[in-house]
């Protein structure tokens, strides 16, 4: 047998004093009564033997040594093994990852749990163990450093916050790991429902992993995938959906889309067991909202053992339609404007402009001016509309002439003519050649036949760069090219798009249309698209110099949103109340970026919980208890039991 | 348990509570008010008349028997010798006095609880005195512990009242009791058949019956008056205790349990059960106060259930 506390022992001296006070004689408080003899013959009349009498003191004492052993004996927390246990350096890590808030029944969590074992491995090991206290959640984090106190070990796993997001077990088995280093005996006991299976690679990975598997329960189905593009051609969204079933039953439920909080589409589905249900579905946004943006949640109606992924959020970026410069001399202008104009929503009509060259040159150098005054350095599509200003093209497109200078980036559509820069010169004049199309697909010829059109003349290119060709005469001469250097494109027609008959085949308004579309990027976002539960929010790149301040809205569906203002210091700043599903608008100046907080995360959906191949209370020595529960309930028991018996046989006189 | 010598410095604690004057004013008031109601139960007969088992000179017929030699002729019927023929004498009960004497046990036993049984014992004793003086040809108290103490006096007359007060108020509790003892010197004096009342608690039960057979076989009507003490009824101790006794000093180590208590209440009520059975089987008048009780009203009791005055 071997005392977890060894120092109980101390309190044996208590047996010393119990026999001195029974060998002392009783200070006996003095009462006058009439007549002693009256008591002296009621004494007589329950008087019993003398012999017995002592006898019955001396058991009254050994009762009492008794009842003082069995206090200390319990003190003592006494454990039985076949070995003597020795003293380990047990550095427990607490899963507190999403999965861990699976409900096992009423309000019980699987952290509530974890919490319970602890507490249970910390009161059966000895108490000369050393432990550690690591919580693997947001981030792997040290709760309670080493020490001898078990105590203060429960109280720092008592204090673990639920959190809703992802888990970093691996790393938090690593930090545990470094920091065993050279304890004696060491081991890392996690305390997890298995991460999906990742505790099995993390305990092959080191064997001083001592697994605790916690929880029972698989019912869940989880959103575990929501992603939104834009459809500029058709101005719709794609939703990508993905629904995974945690359990081994197939289920069918139905899964909510709503757009700022007004519903918009439900979606049947049914999962097979431990299955994915993936689809794309494209709706139709409300008025308004391509413009300003929305929030899209997704929503289980089924409730299940964690409700953490039943439902997400993501969000519409608002769409832009592209400002469109046409730079060619008036009287050819008609036909471009009309394959502009047919573009539908691609475009839009109002910002863009048509000029002769030498007003492109005045316009620039205006959009030049008034961004080095913004300081607003977003490239080509940034908003920089100042003063007199023109908004700032999307794509210019140059039909028969050249900027005197070409700015580094950009994009731009070069007809008949264009600048060296672009990687390509003029070595010649091809006459009447046929025009066929790469047969490798691109952007830029989707839908798009030109097989056998016929061009009056074509100008002989000869690259020097490397350009992507298109199109080119059917002993493969470049007609059509793409020439693509950093944050420039442009796109090169070697023939003057009138003098052939490619109008007349409706190929060239698909072409322009496809290259707007292609070309067309939307305002570089400051955020990411998505992040994580319990991710830092940070700009994905530095703040314009004299940018101070930002305006983050949590959007909340239709509601108001909650706008805060956060500090910016050096071109950077933190938001980190990222705990909840959310999706926020950051405000930079005049541009806008959104993002969305959301679990989807299918290891954290996949709840079932993965079974431990070998038992940690064996691993830990904690089987081979005396009492395997509660190790001094038995002795107080006992000890209860001795003090009645005493009370009785000596105090009641319950032998008399 | 374990009895040793007696501790002659040991005193016990006293428990007495009264602190003013035993006999103030408004124990003369109530003496009187007992007074005549003492008066109104005797309606108004002389006082000293009382029936004696004697039979002798008086108006009161009483019985025949024939005439024998030397008998007085005067008492001879002489309307039934007409009659009958034959002598008979007229038997007439004879009237003489009959005095009251209260026996007050003065031992350190009764100067105990709270309230003080002594002073409750001699409120009551001056109570029937007062009251016998004033319906009989005398009264007079007689205290005693271990024996009977010197010169009890015979006093007539409620004149005699403060002198009566003044001695008992001067009356010492102390030493042990001996009725046995006291009876004896008591009928010493004493010849003539009397009213005797004693009061006392009646600890030592089998001398207490000696003394009182003694009384009786020597013609005296008796009446008992057993005093207790709350205390005594329900003894508020408990625990390993050194029990004193209240007139010897000696102590004894006693554990007093619930047990033990619960027998001690059993006992003591046996013991005034059995005192009270055997004075209803001697044709002596008994009575139990408590020390908390009110003289007047125990007083009032005791004339209206007639013992006394009957």
């Amino acid at each position: 047998m071997t005392l977890l506390a060894p120092w109980a022992l101390w309190f044996l001296g208590a047996l010393g004093a119990v026999v001195a006070f029974y060998l002392l004689r009783i200070k006996r408080r003095e009462a006058a009564v009439p007549a002693l003899d009256f008591w002296l013959d009621l004494a007589g009349r329950t008087k019993v033997h003398t012999l017995w009498t002592r006898l019955k003191r001396l058991l009254s004492m050994l009762l009492w040594l008794a009842i003082v052993a069995c206090l200390v004996l319990a003190l003592g927390n006494p454990m039985i093994s076949a070995g003597r246990i020795k003293p380990r350096a047990i550095a427990v890590v607490i899963d507190n990852s999403a999965s861990m808030q699976t409900l096992e029944g009423g309000s019980n969590t699987r952290l509530k749990e974890a919490i319970k074992a602890v507490t249970d491995l910390t009161s059966r090991r000895p108490v000369s163990d050393e432990w550690l206290i690591v919580e693997a959640g947001r981030r792997a984090q040290v709760l309670q450093p080493w020490t001898l106190d078990a105590d203060s070990a429960r109280r720092a796993a008592e204090k673990i916050e639920a959190f809703g997001g992802a888990g970093s077990l691996e790393a938090a088995v690593q930090l545990a790991s470094q920091l065993v280093a050279g304890k004696p005996d060491p081991c890392i006991v996690v305390v997890s429902d298995g991460a999906a299976g990742k505790i099995a690679q993390i305990a092959q990975a080191d064997p001083r992993v001592i697994y605790w598997p916690i929880g029972a329960k698989d019912d869940n189905l989880g959103v575990t995938r929501l992603a939104v593009r834009p459809d500029l051609r058709r101005g719709n969204y794609q939703v990508l959906l993905g629904v995974t079933n945690a359990s081994s039953q197939r289920i069918e439920s139905k899964l909510t889309l709503s757009i700022d909080g007004s519903p918009q589409s439900i979606e049947p589905f049914a999962v097979e067991a431990k299955g994915t249900w993936e689809k794309t579905i494209v709706i139709d946004p409300p008025a308004g909202v391509p413009a300003r943006g929305g929030v899209l949640k997704a929503t289980i109606e089924r409730p299940d053992a964690l409700a953490a992924d039943n439902e997400a959020v993501t969000v519409l970026e608002p769409t832009r339609p592209a400002v469109i410069w046409l730079v060619t001399p008036s009287e050819n202008a008609y036909f471009f404007e009309q394959a502009l104009s047919a573009m539908g929503p691609l475009v839009s009509p109002e910002q863009s402009l048509t000029m002769t060259p030498e007003k492109y040159e005045q316009a620039a150098a205006a959009v030049l001016n008034a961004a080095s005054k913004t300081g607003a350095g977003s490239g080509s599509g940034a908003d920089g509309n100042v003063g007199t200003a023109p908004k700032p093209a999307d794509l210019v497109i140059f039909n028969g002439c050249t900027p005197r200078a070409l700015p580094s980036s950009g994009r731009f559509v070069f007809i008949g003519a264009w600048p060296k820069e672009v990687g390509a010169v003029v070595a010649g004049k091809l006459d009447a050649p046929q025009v066929f199309l790469d047969p490798r697909p691109h952007p830029l010829t989707e839908h798009l036949s030109l097989q056998g059109a016929r061009l009056i003349s074509a100008k002989q290119v000869t690259a020097t760069a490397p350009v992507r060709v298109l199109a080119a005469t059917d002993d493969g001469k470049p007609l059509i090219f793409l020439s693509e250097q950093g944050d420039r494109q442009s796109l090169c027609l070697g023939f003057d798009v009138l003098e052939s008959d490619l109008p007349l085949r409706n190929a060239f308004p698909l072409l322009l249309r496809n290259t707007v579309a292609y070309m067309h990027t939307q305002t570089q976002p400051w955020l990411q698209t998505r992040y994580a539960i319990g991710e830092t929010i940070a700009p994905a790149r530095p703040l314009p110099p004299a940018t101070t301040s930002v305006t983050l809205d949590v959007l909340r569906g239709g509601a108001k949103p909650e706008t805060k203002t956060i500090e910016v210091r050096d071109g950077r700043f933190v938001y980190a109340d990222t705990l909840a599903g959310q999706a926020v608008r950051l405000t930079v100046g005049e541009d806008e970026s959104f993002a969305a907080v959301s679990l989807l995360d299918s290891d954290e959906t996949r709840i079932a919980p993965v079974p431990s191949p070998t038992s940690a209370a064996e691993a830990l020595g904690l089987s081979r208890r005396l009492f395997a529960v509660v190790p001094w309930a038995g002795l107080t028991g006992l000890v209860t039991l001795l003090v009645a018996l005493e009370w009785l046989t000596y105090h009641k006189r319950w032998t008399e | 348990m374990d009895q040793s010598a007696p501790i002659p410095t040991a005193a016990p604690p006293t428990t007495r509570a009264a602190k003013g004057d035993l006999f103030d004013g408004d124990y003369l008031k109530k003496l009187e008010w007992l007074s005549l109601i003492a008066r109104q139960l005797v309606q108004g007969r002389r006082q000293a008349l009382r029936p004696s088992v004697k039979k002798g000179a008086s108006i009161e017929f009483k019985d025949f028997r024939e005439y024998s030699p030397g008998d007085d002729p005067r008492s001879v019927d002489w309307l039934a010798y007409a009659r009958l023929g034959q002598l008979y004498i007229k038997l007439f009960r004879q009237e003489e006095e009959l005095d009251l004497w209260v026996l007050l046990d003065r031992s350190r036993s009764m100067d105990f609880g709270t309230p003080n049984k002594f002073d409750h014992a001699r409120r009551i004793a001056a109570a029937l005195a007062y009251i016998g003086m004033s319906t009989m040809d005398s009264s007079s108290i007689a205290p005693f512990g271990s024996e009977l103490q010197q010169g009890p006096e015979r006093m007539r007359g409620k004149g005699e009242v403060f002198r009566l007060l003044d001695s008992l108020r001067s009356l010492k509790a102390d030493g042990t009791t001996d009725l046995e003892q006291s009876v004896k010197k008591f009928l010493s004096r004493v010849r003539r058949p009397s009213l005797a009342v004693v009061i006392s608690d009646f600890y030592g039960l089998q001398k207490a019956r000696a003394a009182l057979d003694r009384l009786r076989f020597l013609k005296h009507q008796v009446h008992v008056i057993q005093v207790v003490s709350p205390w005594e009824l329900d003894p508020p101790i408990r625990g390993e205790l050194r029990l004193v006794d209240a007139e010897t000093g000696t102590h004894a180590d006693v554990t007093v349990s619930d047990t033990m208590l619960r027998k001690y209440k059993q006992a003591f009520e046996a013991f005034t059960t059995e005192l009270r059975t055997y004075s209803m089987g001697g044709s002596i008048g008994y009575d139990l106060t408590r020390s908390d009780q009110a003289f007047d009203e125990f007083v009032k009791g005791v004339l209206q259930r007639g013992r006394l005055l009957a």
